[in-house]
């Protein structure tokens, strides 16, 4: 899709600027006051106006429009104005998009994306293919963040005092703060900024502290995405990052570390776990993945064998591990008081230590240094550091916490403070009082993308500009460099951090380019700069600036005193709660609260949308008398919450951590550890600190967060409000499968001794086969084709496709984390709508794909809330069915089925009957009840009286190659048609150009839908189901791939993989059989495997796995 | 003749001997009323001074119909959101009330038609009245299949008219049956009312004195004279339409129940929709026809032209069909039991002690517990108790549509994607003034129109039978 790199002849000026005119004698000397007027485009003041501000000048001037519009608009054309090219584009298509390599930097690593620009706006963003390690795979975080750029609520102006500042202002502003500090070497000048990759901005931090050594220059990050370097620094003496390779680790254990979704590089392991993980035959390896944890996460969803265990007692926990793996007993001193099972221990370290050189111990970021080291301990004596463990040396320079500015500030020193993006007034430590100690500064000036509550308490505030409106650069995990570009002018004037920071260090160069360049330049070595540099922004990252790996030795004297610190694990109870800070897995710490997209994504995990909630377990809920309220006759499992009306109606409770109070709605998670309480942070901002999107949502954790305890801590109580009830929208209300056979899954050795176990499971075992006697031997292309002899002979005229190619989709349930990013990256491709929390909680979200969660607990006891369950996601996109029940309802023919097999919908011709829906088994239709579009979220109801909906500049976000639909018809997911479209058109042009017009066969892997381009473990595999050497037919043909509810005889497009557990059975906790499927044995009883239309070859003896009733289940 | 009737008065000895009981026909008109005093009954009503109370009704009718205009005009500007359905409901309400509406549609022309055919003469008193009350309720179950949908402007996509990209309905689809079926036994409805009033308009218009009434009467009665020729093609066209009509009662329900029996949602997907359906809708129907008939017997004193056994005769149809709906639900749990379908079995558990239970217990106690009391000669003779009886059969019709609709949609093959579903106020205001609609239409009718058919009533008089006051002998 991408360019080839050209490097073009550097333009002359005249060729820059055209041909030059001046319209005044003052232009042409170019006088200061000339230039004054030029920059603003209003007269001094003008924006400042008393009591209307831009947005209502706006407002009037449009209903004026309107008004006038209703009496003339008969009368001629509606005006408007192009703006044509004056100079194209280098390479563009009107109509086609372009794709720029950019980056997408969060903390201390980066994404590297391609964006794709649509006359010169950016819509979607996508993972960069070029970049191995990363694969083309991109995070639910990187897929929204493009609708920040659109966000009318960011900040437009920078301000100071109140009122505007314009370019030159704000030079002069930055100018003035370095002359100011330049004398006393910046005595009284401070610097509060974001954690950052970027080697620019480390150069210019560098000069800084040239200039002004005596600035103190501190950086903050609520969350710690990455282990913390006071563990290597005591352990290895030397500043290094472990970066873990998942694949080769075929024993993985993590103490309370979610690398599969929390930590940095994220994306790079899920890749990599996923790379063992996936079964494709029986001789495959798979790794097993051990997981004690505290709250619930996604790595711990995924785990074989899960151990809830408190954060505060994940070191004894280690300790005891060490002990096992190394024989050294002096670390069992350390475990004392831990309450873990032996044989648990006793059968993970044989395990591991089985594995020498292939398994990984991993600890959680926020878990102590101590664990950290204890971690690199056990994976020194298993031989694994250099196989799956490195270590990369990264030199950061040193930097002041945010303890250490807040003493500074205390203290009366700092004068001057920047504050460089971040939020601390809301998100510091409670106990720092951060808001007091901001006022008590002379003069504050914040950097940021919004005017939130650090930007209330400042004097200046610039806006920041997006990062795809910046020059920039950022690393990746492993230090690759990445370039970060601009697809488009700053929208409202935005800076960027580096041109700030150099302004301050009045450097020469202050433009972003210009510093990017030089930075690039200089790490890249190359004789010819500006040759490397074209390369570098085509590639997308420059190649062999990874850190260097370098061998470590561990220093167990220092280690032991940082051990001997540690207090042993404390018992918990009711009265003595542990909480645990975690970041959101949607608004992370807060930064994309404004983000509607990631807003209205349900949490992977608790199904939540626009809120986060006082996570409990369980028991603790039994024990405070908050469990949902219990039917007489129990017809299902009981919910998880008290669901009124269809509407997630939650007990509201009240955590005390010593003397701070944090109210809360509370929602039952199973597999949290028993007294631990999970607090997600990111929510509950200030009213009038944030936009509109972000407003109301969710409380503040961080109120009840100290600077000695940022992650966890222990001796919290929890109340409940009596009488208090909140509304939680929840997307899923059911938890338990049912024991049904959506999700089908088997241990390892059932697999190997059965590969075909998903076809003895469920109702297609007893239904005569669906495409017949006959059709049952044919591959999944020859069935498409087949006529109806093949097909059940079924009374209906089935479609016959005369397609030459037949779209089909594989989704492997084994790799697939639940990540949401493919819910995002299809919302994002496909125009989809957000409909607010109130109509979330009225079942009306509208996501094309979603991922249906479920818990097991291998009990049919309906009035059982499982506290350790096993569980299993399920992403759910259009099916396609062949003989789509959705198409004979349709009483107007809107939803018909193309040639190519796809389950086509006619939005023009929808009337919206909802009959498709009803009718659909796999309810993956979405309705537009409202004009999402045109109303604003909270004014559905008001109908026309109502506020117009989506200001202008959110419409920029849309993808103009998708329809944006109006209210009363149906839409869903169409394997992004408008992507196949575009592939065939470009592979029919190619190929008569290469003079070959007859070949009209799309090769496999050109066209990839939203979902699968986004999905970072490739679960999702998309292509032609006809010729049997694409990647989906041979996953297709796999033994484990099954069709969901196709007993119905829908013939669905889209099959599923079956999930495959590898449980070790020396673990006290191993069950022989998934849970989900003892529950299936529970309830249709054992008939419901073992026979059916299995091939006799492997119609398997089946007394050979244990009955239900003899399954223990876990501890 | 003289011959013949001696011989016949000659009664065999054998009759003495056992001395059989006197078993009379019960008679259809009631203390043997004149020809003339029916048509001043009837005629009376339309032509007499227009009571308070009709003004009152009327005033309180068109209030409540308000809420359905009002109701829908916010549907319409703002969007089907206003109603209550969500992701797996997308069926609610309007769908209930559409099928409810259509099943109270079913009596008046069941009791036209195939009682017509049947030749049960019972049925001349309340068959004008329950197929007005048909069209009405056609006309009230009409808005809301058409108003339910998303682009309502677009909804004439349903019928297919020929258009430049050749696109037509799809056929197979139930709902475009129903647009066929609902539209056709409409027609046909009207059509079969509207003639059978002729005669009895012409009686209006020869009575009428005002010049309007002269002018309105004798547009609508066609020119009728009362010629035996005229009465000749007139009982030919009636017979035909009851023909016609006859298949169209059992065929509407059957096509509404194919819109949930077609689908594979469980606890829809059964083959014993259509029977099970049109036995509902004739319970429904008949209960509808009790609601009105009581008091409008009440209020015009109507006591001689429905007599007790015009009301014995309708509670035990009620009676008949509420068994054979109780005989369906019964039988839809043995399916599902039998039928092995643990998808299916467990839609049937979750209907009675689900979420929605509460429904469904309404909906057993209305429809099969009620319409047993009907057993007893003491329960159909005391009236108003058959009333209140019969209002319980409307309420449990309706949760019979919840029930299907809602608690099949609520919880079907994925738990991911369970639901509720409540309805808004639209919702209730909504439907609640359909009654009002109802009312409107209904009072404007029996304020207008004849509302028995007198030319049929004086020809089940004991005086237009030839054999008058010979009857006893025989």
């Amino acid at each position: 899709m991408k360019r080839k790199p050209v490097a073009p002849p550097a333009p002359n000026e005249r060729e820059l600027t055209g041909p030059r005119y001046w319209r005044s004698l003052d232009e042409l000397a170019d006088t200061p006051g000339f230039r004054e007027h030029v920059e603003r485009e209003f007269p001094e003041g003008a924006s400042t106006l008393e009591g209307v501000d831009r947005r209502q000048f706006f407002k009037l001037m449009a209903a004026s429009f309107a008004l006038g519009g209703l009496g003339l608009a008969g009368c001629r054309r509606p005006e408007s104005y192009i703006l044509p090219y004056s100079k194209s584009v280098e390479g563009l298509v009107p109509g086609l998009p372009l794709y720029f390599a950019t980056a997408f930097p969060l903390r201390k690593t980066a994404l590297p994306l391609l964006a794709e620009t649509h006359q010169g706006r950016p819509t979607k963003l996508e993972g960069n293919p070029s970049y191995q390690p990363y694969g083309g795979a991109s995070s639910l975080m990187a897929q929204a963040s493009v609708l920040e750029l659109y966000d009318p609520d960011r900040a437009t102006t920078h301000t100071k005092n109140g009122s505007a500042l314009d370019a030159a202002g704000l030079n002069d502003l930055l100018a003035s703060v370095g002359k100011k500090h330049a004398a006393d070497g910046g005595a009284g000048l401070a610097f509060l900024a974001a954690e950052s990759s970027s080697p620019t901005r480390a150069r210019l931090v560098a000069r800084l502290r040239q200039k002004f050594p005596k600035a103190i220059w501190s950086e903050y990050e609520p969350v710690q995405d990455e282990p913390p370097l006071e563990a290597a620094l005591t352990a290895f003496g030397a500043p290094v990052r472990p970066v873990y390779r998942f694949f080769n680790a075929k024993r993985i254990v993590s103490l309370d570390c979610d690398f599969l979704a929390a930590e940095a590089g994220n994306l790079l392991y899920s890749r990599e776990f996923a790379r063992l993980r996936r079964v494709r035959s029986k001789s495959d390896e798979m790794n097993r993945l051990y997981v004690a944890e505290s709250g619930f996460t996604l790595t711990g969803s995924m785990a074989d064998h899960r151990l809830r265990l408190a954060s505060s007692h994940i070191f004894a926990l280690a300790a005891a591990l060490a002990a096992r793996i190394t024989g050294d007993q002096s670390y069992a001193k350390y475990a004392q008081g831990l309450e873990v099972d032996p044989k648990w221990l006793d059968a993970c370290a044989a395990d591991l230590l089985a594995h020498k050189s292939e398994s990984l111990v991993v600890a959680g970021a926020h878990q102590p240094a101590a664990v950290h080291i204890l971690a690199y301990a056990i994976n020194d004596a298993l031989g694994n550091i250099g196989e799956t463990l490195d270590f990369l040396i990264i030199k950061p320079p040193p930097v002041a916490s945010i303890g250490d500015l807040a003493a500074a500030i205390k203290a009366g020193t700092v004068k001057t403070l920047l504050v460089l993006d971040g939020n601390p007034a809301y998100n510091a430590p409670a106990d720092l009082d951060f808001p007091a100690l901001l006022k008590s500064v002379p003069e504050v000036i914040r950097y940021g993308y919004y005017v939130d509550e650090t930007s209330q308490l400042a004097g200046a505030h610039i806006a920041a500009a997006h990062y795809l409106e910046s020059w920039g650069d950022a690393r990746t995990i492993n230090g690759t460099v990445l370039p970060i570009q601009p697809m488009i002018l700053p929208l409202f004037g935005g800076v960027t951090e580096i041109e700030v920071l150099a302004r301050i260090a009045g450097e020469e160069a202050v433009d972003p380019y210009a510093l990017v360049f030089a930075t690039v330049t200089q790490l890249a070595g190359e004789p010819d700069a500006q040759a490397a540099f074209a390369k570098f922004l085509h590639d997308g990252f420059l190649h062999d600036s990874d850190f260097e790996k370098i061998p470590v030795e561990l220093d167990r004297v220092r280690a032991e005193r940082l051990f001997a610190a540690m207090s042993a694990p404390v018992a918990l109870s009711k009265g003595n709660l542990e909480v645990r800070f975690a970041a959101d897995y949607k608004v992370d710490d807060g930064r994309f609260i404004n983000n509607g997209w990631l807003q209205e994504c349900p949490d992977p995990i608790t199904r939540l949308t626009w809120d986060n909630a006082i996570l409990i377990s369980p028991r603790l809920a039994k024990e405070l008398g908050v469990d949902p309220p219990s039917l007489v006759v129990k017809v299902a499992r009981r919910e998880l919450a008290d669901f009124q009306k269809g509407r997630e109606n939650a007990f509201v409770g009240e955590v005390t951590i010593g003397a701070r109070t944090v109210r809360g709605p509370l929602q039952i998670q199973p597999g949290l550890s028993n007294y631990t309480i999970v607090l997600p942070l990111g929510y509950g901002r200030a009213d009038g600190a944030v936009g509109r999107v972000g407003t109301g949502s969710g409380f503040n954790a961080y109120a009840v967060r100290t600077v000695e305890a940022p992650h966890f801590v222990t001796g919290a109580t929890l109340t409940v409000v009596a009488g208090a009830r909140a509304l939680l929208a929840n997307t899923q209300e059911h938890w338990s499968m049912e024991g049904r056979d959506l999700i089908r899954e088997a241990n390892l050795e059932e697999y190997r001794q059965h590969p075909d176990f998903v076809r003895a499971i469920g109702l297609e075992a007893h239904s005569p086969p669906i495409y017949g006697e006959e059709g049952a031997k044919l591959s999944p292309a020859e069935r498409a084709t087949e006529g109806p002899a093949v097909r059940g002979n079924s009374l209906y005229v089935t479609p016959t496709f005369k397609g030459p190619q037949q779209w089909g989709m594989s989704i492997d349930l084994n790799v697939c984390t639940g990540c949401n990013a493919c819910v995002v990256a299809c919302q994002a491709e496909n125009n989809i709508p957000i409909v607010g929390k109130d109509q979330v909680s009225r079942g009306r979200e509208m996501h094309w794909i979603r991922i249906d969660r479920y818990y097991s607990s291998g009990s049919t006891d309906n009035n059982d809330i499982p506290e350790d369950p096993q569980a299993s996601v399920q992403p759910l996109p259009c099916m396609q069915c062949e003989l789509a029940p959705c198409e004979m309802v349709c009483p107007v023919n809107a939803t018909v089925h193309d040639d190519d097999g796809l389950n086509a919908m006619a939005y023009n011709r929808c009337i919206g009957t909802r009959y498709c829906a009803n009718n659909c088994p796999y309810k993956v239709r979405r309705f537009n009840y409202f004009d999402w579009n045109k109303r604003s979220i909270g004014h559905f109801y008001e109908g026309p009286l109502g506020p117009d909906g989506m200001p202008e500049l959110v419409k920029m976000a849309k993808n103009p190659d998708v329809t944006v639909r109006m209210r009363g018809v149906m839409e869903k997911c169409t394997y992004c048609v408008q992507r196949i479209e575009a592939a065939k058109i470009q592979h029919k042009v190619k190929a008569a150009q290469a003079g070959n017009p007859a070949d009209i066969i799309v090769p496999d892997g050109a066209i990839r839908t939203a979902c699968q381009q986004a999905c970072p473990v490739e679960a999702i595999i998309f292509g032609d189901i006809l010729d049997p050497n694409t990647a989906v037919s041979k996953l297709k043909a796999q033994e484990r791939d099954y069709g969901l509810l196709a007993y119905l005889n829908t013939r669905p497009r889209t099959t599923y993989l079956g999930k495959i557990r590898n449980p070790n059975p020396a673990m006290p906790d191993y069950a022989a059989l998934p849970l989900s499927r003892v529950e299936l044995r529970n309830k249709m009883g054992p008939a419901e495997e073992g026979e059916g239309n299995r091939e006799p070859t492997t119609s398997g003896d089946h007394a050979a796995l244990p009955s239900a009733a003899k399954l223990g289940g876990l501890s | 003749m003289a011959h013949l009737e001696e011989a016949l008065a000659e009664k065999p000895a054998i009759l003495n001997e056992i001395a059989p009981a006197d078993l009379p026909r019960v008679p259809l008109v009631a203390n043997n009323r004149s020809f003339a005093w029916i048509t001043e009954k009837v005629c009376g009503i339309a032509e007499g001074r227009t009571p308070v109370w009709w003004w009152w009704c009327f005033g309180v009718a068109c209030f409540v119909a308000s809420f359905t205009v009002c109701g829908l005009i916010y549907l319409v500007s703002t969007g089907v959101g206003v109603w209550g359905h969500r992701s797996p409901i997308n069926w609610g309400w309007p769908i209930v009330n559409f099928v409810f509406w259509i099943g109270i549609g079913h009596a008046g022309t069941l009791i036209s038609a195939i009682l017509c055919l049947l030749r049960q003469k019972w049925r001349t008193s309340i068959n004008r009245a329950a197929e007005a009350m048909t069209i009405f309720a056609v006309v009230c179950a009409g808005i809301f299949p058409v108003f339910h949908v998303g682009r309502v402007w677009y909804a004439w996509f349903l019928f297919p008219l020929p258009n430049s990209n050749w696109i037509w309905p799809q056929f197979r689809s139930p709902l475009e049956w129903d647009v066929f079926a609902v539209s056709t036994y409409g027609t046909v409805s009207v059509l079969f009312w509207y003639t059978g009033m002729i005669p009895d308009l012409a009686t209006l218009r020869d009575r009428a004195k005002v010049k309007w009434r002269q002018i309105f009467y004798g547009v609508l009665a066609m020119g009728w004279r009362n010629s035996s020729r005229h009465w000749s093609n007139y009982e030919m066209a009636y017979l035909i339409l009851a023909g016609i009509a006859t298949p169209l009662v059992l065929s509407v329900h059957t096509i509404v129940s194919f819109d949930f029996a077609v689908s594979l949602i469980p606890g829809w997907h059964t083959t014993i929709f259509p029977p099970y359906f049109v036995a509902g809708a004739i319970f429904s129907g008949f209960g509808m026809v009790l609601t009105l008939m009581l008091p409008l017997r009440a209020v015009y004193k109507l006591e001689d032209l429905i007599t007790q056994y015009h009301i014995d005769c309708m509670c035990k149809i009620t009676l008949a069909t509420g068994s054979m709906v109780g005989y369906a639900y019964m039988m839809e749990f043995f399916i599902a039991w039998y039928g092995a379908n643990p998808n299916e079995g467990f839609t049937f558990i979750n209907r009675a002690f689900g979420p929605y239970a509460w429904a469904y217990w309404i909906m057993i106690s209305c429809n099969v517990i009620t319409p047993q009391l009907f057993w007893f000669k003491k329960v159909r003779h005391n009236i108003p108790l058959v009333w209140i009886l019969s209002l319980f059969v409307n309420v449990g019709m309706w949760f019979e549509r919840f029930v299907i609709i809602c608690t099949s949609l609520t919880r079907d093959f994925l738990p991911s994607s369970w639901g509720y579903i409540s309805p808004t106020i639209t919702d209730i205001f909504t439907f609640f003034g359909t009654f009002g609609v109802f009312s409107v239409l209904f009072l404007l009718f029996i304020r207008f129109l004849p509302i028995m058919p007198m030319a049929e009533l004086k020809a089940v008089t004991p005086q237009a039978d030839p054999h008058a006051g010979h009857g006893e002998h025989h």
